[in-house]
């Protein structure tokens, strides 16, 4: 095949004889023969492949293929049926669940206190819990579920907004969790705002107007402003009604981390305070995932932070 | 130069000479000619942009206009429509005139086209960024510019067979074969793929007539095709024209170029549905679409044999001619996506590329590698005829060729690894059979690929900046030679 132009008329091969153009011509080489029996090869192996699988459409029906998949279905009966997707998702979910039922017992059978101590067991709700987790959970508290601030709680401090008992846990992931603050803009001054957000300032060791903390600090406590009702007399929080302890140094709603001044730091926590907080909402997930697994997520969070 | 034409003793019919009329309509070739460059600058400059978006998010700005979502369909039309579709109305019109020496039938109509196709392109364009969409990929273009894209492709069909019936050779050339089949099963796919009904007929809204997995069949058999018939058969006519034009030798295989021509319509058809593997499509309809593109890979290499072994004997010329390097590397990239694909139609490979980077990166090997590289080749082989001059500066030509090919092979890679990484990760299990990553971690995994895909994008797109500036001192050149000659009172530039 390696002809040279100038040899065109002495080759083997000859040209179809049809020139185009002035100078487009053919030459009328066979097929080559390893480009054929490729060809052939494919044809075989499509062959193959219909013997297999579902193919060839007649009328209603079409050709099943010989291989079968067997599997249980919804009804709990053992079904054997030619190969199809459908089956084959079936099947994998049964393996799936087959492997993990008798762990999953097992977690369901065991008090949460006891789990830790079975280094098994506590491996699978680790490995189970962090999957859950990061298909679930992590759209908002993200992944590794340190959160956002601003919007979603750091799972993985020591910081319960609810409590961190597993009781608790559990029943903020089932029924959820709805956060709230008043907007206290509409109800007090600006200057008295500034006086509680340096008071609140000064509960974390930030650097305040001594006069304003002052003045917070009579405000925080007094029925004007009615902090102390929800935040407790020592500004600790109260986990019954989700409202965070304010001394603890930990931010959800002021974006504090984010400013280096003391300056910066209170009008962060001013503007938590003029606004208000209403965006807090865990939603219920009790109709979405089954208990068990609730279970798990919530030994799993538990121990992301060291639960109480 | 020697011009080949000037050389054939059909180059100036002696009467259309005495009329003065040119023996062929080469002002429409030009026009085409420069609207592929100025589509491929506009369309991949875009593909840059978007490619940065997703590596980089906040570049979105929240401007409606630009967000991934509507910049996406205006990437892919430009480049596929405005580029590749100029690309195919230049030559297609400059080897059907040559080969059937007939001037093509209606100048009318043929600069019809030239502005009703860009009309379509534009208009597509600015309605993908005010939000117009059908969401079908590579048929956003909502009803009335279906409608007007319709009447120009029938114009165009209307020219290019009317052009063939005035042939004055008895043989119609193979490439001419493969334009035909594109222009036909253009207009099919695009008629059956764009049946809907609007909402109004002062609405750009439109619903498909087909539904549920009837109407995602429709999509991919489209779809599909386009890639079968649109950026792979036509763009065969491309190679089958200029590959033995530059060789400046036959075609290998007369027999090979019928077998595999025939084999390829005739498979492309049934393969659509290999985009839709394991989805709610009936499993029949799916192994149907894995092993006919299984039959499918000879046929399709049937194309790139007949073209590298047209240069068989003149192997040295890839040494000294860049035109000719992008020719080959354009065959070599075809048959190597030729290969990917039926391997990704596979039932148990599909599972772990569809819906993955792998795929843009295969679709980018044919789309970057194949397509554009045969147009680099043969708009340099083509624009120096036409502006009967030679080449501004090969060696331009030469960075051309391997900004280009860098360009490619970052970007093939970055979507190979960050593809494989994805479908990898997706299926994972840890040792409890839970999925052991969630799909944002997938994401973070990618990041890099995403940076490096886009810096194969500034690559390419660097190319093609060189290729217009050479070209634009190639037109210049042509015309100030044009110019000397008429001065010189010879009449050398008024032919070809």
């Amino acid at each position: 095949m390696s002809q040279n132009p100038s040899q065109q008329g002495q080759q083997a091969v000859q040209t179809t004889g049809h020139v185009w153009d002035g100078d487009l011509q053919e030459f009328n080489n066979p097929l080559p023969t390893w480009w054929v029996y490729t060809f052939f090869a494919t044809i075989v192996f499509s062959i193959g492949y219909w013997l297999i699988y579902p193919a060839w459409p007649i009328g209603n029906t079409y050709t099943r293929g010989f291989d079968t998949i067997t599997y249980v279905d919804k009804a709990g009966q053992k079904v054997t049926s030619h190969w199809n997707t459908r089956a084959l998702l079936m099947e994998d979910m049964n393996k799936a669940a087959a492997f993990q039922k008798p762990f999953f017992d097992k977690v369901l059978a065991t008090p949460y206190e006891q789990i830790a101590k079975d280094p098994e067991l506590e491996n699978f709700v680790m490995a189970t819990g962090h999957s859950l987790f990061e298909n679930n959970c992590a759209s908002c508290h993200q992944t590794g579920a340190q959160g956002l601030v601003g919007h979603y709680p750091n799972l993985t401090d020591d910081d319960w907004l609810y409590g961190g008992r597993y009781a608790q846990i559990n029943y903020t992931i089932t029924d959820g969790r709805h956060g709230y603050m008043p907007t206290f803009g509409e109800v007090l001054e600006p200057a008295q705002i500034d006086d509680l957000a340096n008071y609140v300032a000064s509960l974390s060791g930030i650097h305040a107007d001594p006069a304003k903390v002052a003045a917070g600090r009579q405000l925080f406590h007094s029925d004007t402003a009615g902090c102390f009702y929800c935040h407790g007399e020592q500004a600790t929080g109260r986990h019954v009604i989700g409202a965070p302890n304010l001394t603890d140094q930990i931010w959800l709603w002021a974006d504090v981390p984010a400013h280096h001044t003391a300056q910066g730091k209170i009008e962060a926590i001013r503007k938590v305070i003029y606004n208000g907080v209403n965006k807090g909402v865990m939603p219920a997930w009790g109709d979405r995932l089954s208990p068990v697994d609730i279970k798990v997520l919530t030994f799993y969070v538990h121990n992301l932070g060291g639960g109480q | 130069m020697s011009s080949v034409a000037a050389a054939s003793p059909y180059a100036l019919g002696a009467d259309r000479a005495a009329a003065g009329v040119e023996e062929y309509n080469f002002d429409i070739v030009k026009k085409f000619t420069i609207m592929t460059l100025v589509w491929a600058v506009v369309g991949m400059s875009v593909g840059v942009y978007i490619a940065s978006e997703l590596a980089w998010p906040f570049l979105n700005f929240d401007i409606p206009y630009i967000e991934f979502g509507r910049f996406r369909p205006v990437h892919t039309t430009s480049v596929i429509l405005g580029f590749g579709g100029s690309a195919l109305f230049a030559t297609s019109y400059y080897i059907v005139q040559r080969t059937c020496q007939a001037r093509l039938i209606s100048d009318f109509a043929a600069s019809f086209t030239f502005w009703g196709w860009q009309a379509c392109v534009v208009l597509a364009d600015a309605s993908y960024m005010m939000g117009h969409t059908t969401s079908r990929e590579y048929a956003e273009m909502e009803w009335p510019l279906a409608l007007l894209i319709l009447v120009v492709w029938v114009v165009y069909m209307n020219l290019f067979i009317g052009t063939i019936m005035r042939r004055k050779q008895p043989h119609i050339y193979v490439a001419n074969w493969f334009y035909l089949a594109f222009i036909l099963a253009v207009a099919i796919l695009h008629v059956f793929n764009h049946l809907a009904i609007p909402v109004s007929m002062f609405s750009m809204k439109s619903y498909s007539l087909f539904s549920g997995v009837q109407d995602a069949m429709t999509q991919w058999w489209y779809g599909h095709n386009m890639v079968g018939f649109y950026l792979t058969a036509a763009f065969l006519g491309m190679m089958y024209y200029f590959v033995p034009k530059q060789a400046g030798r036959p075609i290998y295989s007369y027999r090979l170029s019928i077998v595999h021509f025939w084999a390829l319509s005739f498979m492309y058809m049934w393969v659509g549905a290999h985009h839709l593997h394991w989805t709610a499509l009936p499993d029949w309809t799916s192994t149907l679409a894995a092993t006919f593109s299984i039959l499918l890979l000879m046929p399709s290499w049937g194309g790139m044999i007949n073209g590298i072994m047209t240069l068989s004997g003149a192997w040295d010329k890839l040494r000294t001619d860049p035109v000719m390097r992008f020719m080959i590397v354009a065959l070599s990239f075809y048959g190597m996506s030729t290969f990917e694909g039926p391997m990704m139609a596979l039932k148990e490979v599909n599972a772990l590329s569809h819906y993955t980077n792998w795929t843009v990166g295969h679709v980018h090997s044919g789309a970057l590698g194949w397509v554009a590289m045969i147009t680099f080749g043969s708009l340099y082989h083509l624009i120096p005829k036409l502006w009967n001059t030679r080449l501004y500066s090969v060696r331009l030509a030469a960075i051309h060729f391997w900004l280009a090919t860098i360009g490619i092979l970052l970007y093939i890679v970055a979507m190979w690894i960050s593809g494989i990484t994805q479908g990898l990760m997706w299926r994972a299990y840890d040792q409890f059979g839970n999925l052991q990553y969630s799909f944002i971690e997938s994401v973070a995994a990618i990041h890099p690929f995403y940076v490096m895909r886009m810096i194969g994008g500034v690559f390419f797109l660097s190319g093609v900046l060189v290729m217009v500036f050479n070209v634009t001192m190639t037109i210049l050149q042509g015309k100030r030679e044009e110019r000397q000659a008429l001065a010189a009172g010879g009449l050398a530039g008024a032919n070809v």
